[in-house]
């Protein structure tokens, strides 16, 4: 795309300034490289794998590579978690020696996050609420990226369908997805499965509009031109030549979309439509915990879920990026 | 270049601090002009005694000829004056009316109104004399089914004002055949259809305020939509009501009770966060009182114990679980299972012996929960008779035998498997304990409930499936639409008799054809028309007894003594657990509560009339004086 | 360009209208008992009263050709019947738009004020102290729900001002805290996405030639490189407006503001119809005029941008 690469400027520059400031003669900068029978016999043909490169600039990456190793250690240990030795039920609440609810115990070495107000232990209760929440943000990301894409790739590479999904797409757009949140919220029972739908419903939409704007730019490249001329069929095209293309770009907003789904599910527990109590989520902890607040004895409640929370979503924001860079084939020299 | 270009790029780079050091400081200085002037207008306060609180849902309405929400009445009753009002030992003492007779038949109510006594629009101005005729104009309003009263059942059903039902239901349209004239000016003359004892309690329910005729007449459903669309002849007047920001009222200096009315303004400020807030604000002097939810009462009883006090336990509310007998829930949570299970008699009664209430109510009540227990519907201290309290008359000898017993439990549990099983009933049965979503304290109860309901009993015996119901119109999408099978409900009672707690159960017909559509808490009677014939007999009997209690209208004692047999019945068959009644939640104020009217039902505990503002909280110390006098004062 | 704004505004009239619609049909799937809060102590007269004066009645088709009659003809938008009984929806909308509309606006230029320099700072600094700590704040802010930051704020801010935890038009010292708190989002929003543009921009080719050529490097990062970063960004401008009047129910729920915030949650749980039509046709007519308003940004902004081509795609 440039004349220079970018990621190589500074050194360049840097390379350039110090020649200058040694001020060397050409017989110190250029010399003759040495004659390679081998090198010569080479062909040229490259050894150039996507996925493969994609792979190592991901892993050079140290701080993506461990905040997704952390993210792993998290999902893997909500699954765990229950079947470890003294663990407790996130639903049942505990009793103290009276046969009365252990209530508001701090933390200690049986609860080790302590007890809310009613004696549910909150250290299962936070493992028992990511999985759920990560759960739902996984959910939400993956048919996001379904639905979007086909639509997207639809939209933008089908020119009859283009004026009708366009005034789809503005008015699906104009909707404030507060509204359709709280409407579908509202109308269906609550539970994983409304909110994982409602919040679909609208997500679907950034995307879809994203790959369509790609596909556009793309679409009449001059190898697209070329395969189509050739009589590749349009799925082909689709599958081989575009999506291929997408898949740094696509990753990112899946990525991002994860954290922004548990963000959403915080907010529609806020106004009174999320989960019930029965079900813990990383939405509802925080809430409960958020009216604690004022009251720094009962803190405790809150803080754990509030880092849970956010280690995830910066977790999900880098890792995103990174990988977004990493496969983008530009990035790839 | 690179030297010199570097040296001028921090030259002029610099300038972007500067410009974000400048914002900030700007920032800084605004804020400490804040403190300055904050601190002047702190000086500025007046002495006047304005009572300052916050609220977190809004009013639907003013207009107290229809309300039936606790809330909205709140206006009403400090705004409008009543015939009759209770004092703050529950005794009834004249209001605007400064006596009373009663006919030899107790058919006819006179009324003689205090004369001078005068409507107020908002700004305090006076608009006319309150007179008989007020009551009349706006018992029309009430029953007329264009303004959809939510308060028209008590003049209807409770009352028993003659011609009243027929108006309402549009048989007739002639209103002067209504039981209620204006004799003159000042005298108001209700005529009812069977002899009500109770009838002067009704008074004090929104249904019977005054309005002015002219007004009503020109508003028609938009009365009572603002300030300046009612007027105002009560304690205080409202001044300023902006929804979802403030209430305002002032003292009515003008009122001919003024002299007890010790507040000279309420201010309340709306929040939705209030719950979060007010304690905060309370602590930091800018609220007058603050309810303070169990989940922070810990808190509080460490850093601030001196100040924590409590509302007033008032019977006015019973709360009580019901097993639905018209299960309506989703296939999945087995209905037909649930309606064979229910009407077995051994079922309900394990559950109600499993059930230890106490533990399921340290939710609501965490320190003592046994003080809220009842073994009846109808609270206890809610009325009595020849000195006996309804609760302790001798057809409710022996009740607290139904509750909580594991023995006992698990005994029925054998039998009822025994018996179920043959009738094709699958265990576990799938109870599903629906409660409001949002309400922290009820949700907790519910898991509270099913742990401790599922330990006794076991799981191979029944499954408690919590289910939360959706927080606005909670009861017409739960309760009403039968999608429960065990479930807390409550009833307030409107006047005081035990009539009014066997309301929630009456049989209810279609209008039209007659058949039983089910009342709209257990649905039992759809029953009387079932093929279950053990709980057929038992209601057949219930709703017999309560017909004979309604119509001894003379013998008190003999009244009370039936209607006790009657609420006997249902506990004693299981068809419903009796739980508690409100909670008098902890709370920090600087009133004294004990000094506000007390009356055990209806609008008189909203008054803010009698109370005094103090300069600091309540200590427990002078709130725990004040509680023991006001039980010695009602004791008498 | 009056030709293409010409249609534009046609087609957000049918976008407008089509929302409306499907938003009328939706609210009216909802169950008749949420009409009435007090539906079991009322008769049966009572309620069939009550449909019918909500024309709930009728078929759908005449209920929705009623509806855009009166909008259209007299600017009515219905009665509540709920949330306030009996009040005309604009009477109630009226007092609380200007409201949202100061503390969004405000929110926005705070934001904008301290969002465009620190992610300018933090593209010059690549990689220094500067640009650590403004990721610091981004990530910050992007990580704690806001749900628990701005309490923290208004708990601990109005205790360190020594001012009230409520909010108080006349006071303006009450309007710092809530803006603040709200233009924190937009603020790293800003800073964040202008960082990353400006980041790119500035290795393209012609800042590389401008650089040879010995340009002024605060001249290139203003001239160029903030200019043609800022386009992307300026086309979201009147969106994030927008979101913010819609989104602030957190702060005015916590302040006590009398904006328009919690309102739309509240109606929709309080099945309050024509109040759900009219904050609905609001919020849509004020998305519909903040794309175009973004559109227009971006022409003016951006010569080499052209609607009135044909083409969909930018």
């Amino acid at each position: 795309m440039g004349l220079i690469k970018h990621p190589n400027l500074e050194q360049l520059e840097a390379s350039c300034t110090e020649a200058l400031k040694n001020n060397l003669s050409n017989e110190e900068l250029f010399a003759f490289s040495e004659f390679d029978q081998e090198e010569v016999e080479r062909t040229g043909v490259s050894n150039y794998s996507y996925w493969r490169s994609t792979l190592r600039a991901f892993t050079r990456n140290k701080l993506a590579m461990f905040l997704l190793a952390l993210t792993a250690l998290i999902v893997i240990f909500t699954f765990i978690q229950p079947y470890l030795p003294n663990q407790f039920d996130p639903i049942l609440a505990s009793n103290d020696a009276n046969g009365l609810p252990l209530k508001n115990q701090p933390p200690d070495s049986v609860h080790w996050l302590g007890t809310n107000d009613i004696g549910q232990d909150l250290w299962a209760r936070l493992w028992s609420g990511t999985r759920t929440s990560l759960f739902i943000g996984i959910a939400v990301a993956c048919i996001e990226a379904a639905v979007g894409i086909l639509m997207g790739v639809m939209w933008g590479y089908l020119r009859k369908l283009d004026f009708l999904f366009t005034e789809i797409y503005n008015v699906l757009d104009n909707i404030p997805s507060t509204i359709t949140l709280i409407l579908i919220s509202f109308i269906l029972k609550p539970g994983i499965g409304t909110i994982i739908f409602a919040m679909s419903l609208t997500g679907w939409i950034g995307m879809a509009r994203f790959v369509r704007n790609q596909v556009l730019i793309i679409r009449d490249r001059d190898y697209n031109v070329a395969s189509r001329c050739l009589g590749t069929s349009t799925w082909r095209i689709i599958m081989k030549n575009l999506l291929p293309y997408l898949v740094s770009v696509i990753m990112l907003r899946m990525a991002l979309s994860i954290p922004a789904a548990i963000g959403s599910e915080v907010f529609i527990t806020y106004i009174g439509l999320g989960l019930p109590a029965t079900i813990p989520s990383l939405g509802n902890l925080i809430n409960v915990g958020r009216k604690l607040i004022p009251n720094p004895g009962l803190l405790y409640q809150l803080i754990y879920p509030t880092i849970v929370l956010s280690i995830v979503t910066v977790s999900f924001y880098i890792i995103g990026n990174a990988f977004s860079d990493a496969a983008d084939p530009k990035n790839h020299l | 270049m690179s030297k010199q270009k570097s040296h001028r790029n921090r030259k002029n780079a610099s300038k972007l601090p500067i410009i974000i050091v400048a914002v900030v400081l700007v920032v800084l200085i605004a804020a400490g002009i804040v403190i300055f002037t904050q601190q002047g207008d702190d000086t500025a306060k007046d002495d006047r005694k304005i009572y300052t609180a916050l609220y977190g849902s809004e009013v639907s309405t003013l207009n107290y000829l229809t309300t039936s929400n606790t809330w909205d009445q709140t206006v009403g009753a400090n705004v409008i004056d009543t015939l009759v009002e209770y004092d703050s030992l529950g005794n009834m003492v004249p209001g605007l009316a400064e006596t009373w007779t009663t006919s030899e038949d107790g058919l006819k109510w006179t009324f003689k109104l205090r004369q001078g006594q005068k409507w107020y629009d908002y700004t305090g101005k006076e608009i006319a004399e309150v007179t008989a005729n007020d009551f009349v104009s706006a018992l029309e309003y009430v029953l007329n089914p264009v303004n959809e009263s939510n308060v028209a059942y008590v003049v209807v059903n409770a009352a028993n004002v003659l011609n009243a039902k027929a108006y309402n239901n549009g048989e007739i349209t002639d209103f002067t055949q209504v039981g209620v004239k204006a004799l003159d000016d000042y005298t108001v003359e209700y005529t009812l259809s069977v002899p009500t004892p109770y009838f002067a309690s009704c008074l004090t329910y929104g249904c019977f305020m005054p309005a002015y005729g002219p007004q009503l007449q020109a508003e028609g459903t938009a009365f009572g939509t603002a300030v300046d669309k009612m007027y105002y002849c009560g304690a205080f007047i409202m001044t300023e009501y902006e929804p979802q920001v403030k209430h305002t009222y002032i003292k009515n200096v003008n009122n001919w009770d003024a002299a007890n009315v010790h507040l000279d303004g309420i201010s309340r400020i709306y929040n939705a966060e209030s719950e979060t807030l007010a304690p905060q604000m309370a602590l930091r002097g800018e609220v007058d009182s603050a309810g303070l939810s169990n989940d922070i009462i810990d808190d509080w009883k460490l850093n601030h114990p001196e100040i924590i006090t409590r509302d007033r336990a008032i019977p006015d509310y019973s709360y009580f679980y019901c097993f639905n007998f018209d299960p309506k829930f989703d296939a999945e949570y087995e209905p037909d299972n649930w309606l064979k299970a229910v009407n077995n008699a051994n079922f309900r009664h394990s559950i109600m012996s499993a059930f230890d209430r106490t533990y399921a109510m340290r939710a609501l009540e965490p320190d003592d929960p046994q003080s809220l227990l009842q073994n009846t519907v109808t609270p206890s201290a809610f009325t009595s008779v020849n000195g006996v309290d309804f609760t302790a008359l001798e057809p409710f000898n022996g009740i607290e035998e139904n509750f909580f017993n594991t023995e006992k439990a698990l005994e029925y549990k054998e039998a009822a498997m025994a018996e179920l099983k043959e009738q094709g009933v699958t265990f576990p049965v799938k109870v599903l304990v629906t409660y409001k979503s949002g309400d922290t304290d009820w949700e907790n109860e519910s898991i509270l409930l099913k742990q401790q309901l599922e330990g006794v009993l076991g799981t191979d015996y029944i499954e408690c499936i919590l289910y939360a119901g959706p927080s606005e119109s909670f009861l017409n999408a739960t309760r009403r639409a039968g999608n429960y099978a065990f479930m807390r409900t409550n009833w307030g009672a409107d006047y005081i008799d035990p009539y009014t707690w066997a309301d929630p159960f009456a049989i209810t017909k279609d209008k039209d054809t007659g058949a039983i559509v089910g009342n709209s808490y257990n649905k039992m009677d759809l029953m009387l028309d079932s093929d279950y014939t053990q709980t057929k007999e038992i209601l057949t009997a219930y709703y017999a007894q309560v017909e004979e209690a309604k119509a001894i209208t003379s013998d008190m004692l003999d009244r009370y003594n039936k209607f006790a047999e009657a609420e006997a019945m249902l506990v004693n068959n299981a068809m419903l657990v009796p739980y508690n009644i409100s909670a008098a939640g902890y709370q920090v104020t600087k009133l004294n509560i004990f000094e506000g009217p007390y009356a055990p039902f209806g609008m008189s505990n909203l008054r803010f009339k009698y109370q005094t503002l103090h300069d600091d909280f309540l200590t427990t110390e002078e709130y725990n004086k004040a509680f023991e006098a006001w039980r010695e004062g009602i004791a008498k | 360009m009056a030709a293409y704004l010409g249609k534009r505004f046609l087609r957000s009239f049918l976008t407008l209208f089509i929302i409306l619609s499907i938003v009328f049909i939706l609210v009216r799937q909802m169950p008749i008992e949420g009409y009435f809060p007090n539906i079991e102590k009322m008769t049966e007269e009572q309620i069939q009263n009550g449909i019918e004066q909500m024309g709930l009645d009728q078929p759908m088709p005449v209920q929705l050709f009623n509806f855009f009659k009166n909008l259209i003809t007299k600017g009515d938008l219905g009665t509540s019947r709920i949330y306030r009984n009996n009040v005309p929806v604009t009477e109630i909308l009226a007092p609380k738009i200007p409201v949202s509309i100061k503390l969004g606006s405000l929110s926005l230029l705070v934001s904008l004020l301290f969002g465009l320099p620190m992610g300018t700072l933090m593209a010059k600094y690549k990689g220094k102290f500067f640009d650590h700590l403004g990721t610091g704040f981004i990530v910050l802010i992007n990580a704690v729900p806001a749900a628990v930051y701005y309490l923290f704020i208004q708990l601990y801010g109005t205790e360190l001002f020594g001012i009230s935890l409520l909010f108080d038009p006349d006071k303006w010292t009450s309007w710092i805290l809530p803006v603040l708190s709200m233009s924190l989002g937009n603020t790293a929003y800003y800073a964040m996405w202008l960082r990353r543009y400006m980041v790119d921009e500035s290795q393209k080719d012609y800042v590389m030639l401008a650089r040879i050529k010995g340009a002024d490097e605060n001249r290139i990062m203003f001239r160029h490189v903030f200019r043609n970063s800022f386009v992307p960004l300026a086309q979201y401008i009147p969106t994030s407006f927008l979101n913010t009047v819609i989104g602030s129910i957190y702060i005015e729920s916590l302040y006590s503001i009398p904006g328009m915030g919690g309102l739309l949650v509240d109606v929709i749980k309080k099945q309050d119809n024509a109040m759900i039509q009219g904050i609905v046709l609001l919020f849509a007519c004020v998305g519909v005029i903040g794309l175009l308003l973004g559109d227009i940004m971006m022409v003016i902004l951006d010569p080499r941008i052209n609607f009135s081509k044909k083409g969909g795609d930018r």
